[in-house]
């Protein structure tokens, strides 16, 4: 560490300069000593006029230096804002597209939902076929559903989110809408949805790190859990279940809400894609 | 005086004529501007002390450039170049706030 040793020393860190000095004081020294004049020092060393134009062609080339420097940052900057302002375009051009694609793609759904109810109803066996096909797209909540709820609010436990390090004890985790919605299911509920998120039969409800995940789609509190049904009867079924136990233990210990009530005319969005498993194509010919 | 001027004619002539740093030269420009500031402070304070001496102040200046690039070009080989040039600019800083540190000793005497 003889760089931060001499620092510490306050010592000359490049000691040429010293060093050089002393070889010419040593030379004049001995110049001195002997009968020659003052010419005698230079005969040794390159002319003074070499030596003069080496010192400026260091010092133009150390200006030169600078300029370029300031040059190229000065160039790079218009550079980098402009290919900024490129993404930022290209994201809000290919959001736009698939906004348009979205949309498109529920156009020609309920175009095929129309084509299909106009194919089926001129048979009988079609209009069985339709009828089958309504209750089943129902039950895997193919089409949007809407009617009487029963509406559960979950929230996590005030404090604790800012400024406070203890770990959060009072967080909804997937485990607890599990069991509510299990609960709400056992309750007689037709349709549920989890903050506009539409549930089928196989939907997933899971954690990621401190998100809840439902069907995939990340979720942040407070939780809205609406089940569509006969409202009384299911508010009455769910007050006796497990689940509402459950709720109110976690309200006692956890000072988790749970906030209950019915409503009257809610609305629950079609389930994203469905995907066939076991259907196939039919192969013509 | 002809220090200063050298400098104005080559701060005016990079102005002037705008060169465009080629890509592979790019990473060590910074770098060689950090070693040509050292020696001129190097030069500046020998000065201050009445023992400047040109051909050390030529030598230091195309060494410490040299040395400098070189130590970043072997990094870039090896794959530690940002590494190595951070481990130059800490030395070469070192240097330039010790060498402005006498500097200001000897002009302000403080």
């Amino acid at each position: 560490m003889s760089l931060l040793a001499d620092l510490f020393a306050g010592k000359a860190l490049d000691p040429g300069y010293a060093e050089a000095a002393e070889r010419r004081a040593a030379a004049a020294e001995s110049a001195a000593g002997s009968t020659a004049d003052g010419a005698a020092p230079g005969a040794s060393r390159p002319g003074p006029l070499a030596r003069h134009s080496f010192f400026v062609a260091v010092l133009v080339v150390v200006g030169l230096l600078l300029a370029v420097a300031v040059e190229e940052v000065r160039r790079s900057e218009p550079v980098a804002h402009k290919e900024r302002a490129r993404l930022v375009g290209e994201i809000r051009g290919r959001t736009s597209e698939t906004d348009a694609l979205q949309r498109r793609l529920e156009d020609l759904r309920l175009e095929t939902e129309r084509l299909r109810a106009v194919a089926l109803t001129r048979s009988d066996a079609g209009r069985r076929t339709r009828g089958e096909l309504a209750r089943v797209a129902a039950a895997a909540a193919a089409t949007s559903a809407s009617g009487g709820a029963l509406v559960v609010t979950l929230d996590d436990a005030p404090g604790g989110a800012d400024g406070d390090d203890r770990p959060p004890t009072g967080r909804v985790y997937d485990q607890d809408l599990q069991i509510l919605v299990n609960g709400l299911w056992a309750a007689g509920a037709t349709a549920i949805g989890i903050n506009g998120q539409r549930l089928t039969s196989t939907t997933a409800i899971r954690s990621a790190g401190e998100a809840i995940l439902v069907d995939y789609r990340p979720l942040s509190p407070p939780y809205e859990v609406t089940a569509l049904g006969d409202r009384d009867r299911l508010r009455a079924a769910f007050g006796d279940s497990s689940a509402n136990r459950h709720l109110r233990a976690l309200e006692d210990q956890f000072g988790i809400r749970a906030d209950v009530h019915t409503k009257r005319g809610a609305r629950l969005p079609a389930a994203g894609a469905l995907r066939l498993r076991y259907a196939r194509e039919e192969t013509s010919g | 005086m002809i220090a200063l001027i050298g400098l104005v004619a080559g701060v005016l002539l990079g102005l002037l004529l705008q060169p465009t740093v080629p890509l592979w030269l790019q990473p060590y420009l910074p770098i060689a501007i950090v070693a040509a500031l050292d020696a001129m402070f190097g030069g500046l304070r020998a000065r201050l002390e009445g023992i400047f001496d040109e051909k050390v102040f030529v030598v230091s200046f195309l060494s410490n450039t040299i040395i400098a690039a070189l130590i970043v070009f072997l990094g870039d080989q090896l794959g530690v170049g940002s590494q190595l040039s951070t481990g130059v600019v800490v030395v070469l800083g070192i240097r330039i706030f010790s060498n402005v540190a006498a500097i200001r000793r000897k002009l302000f005497k403080a």
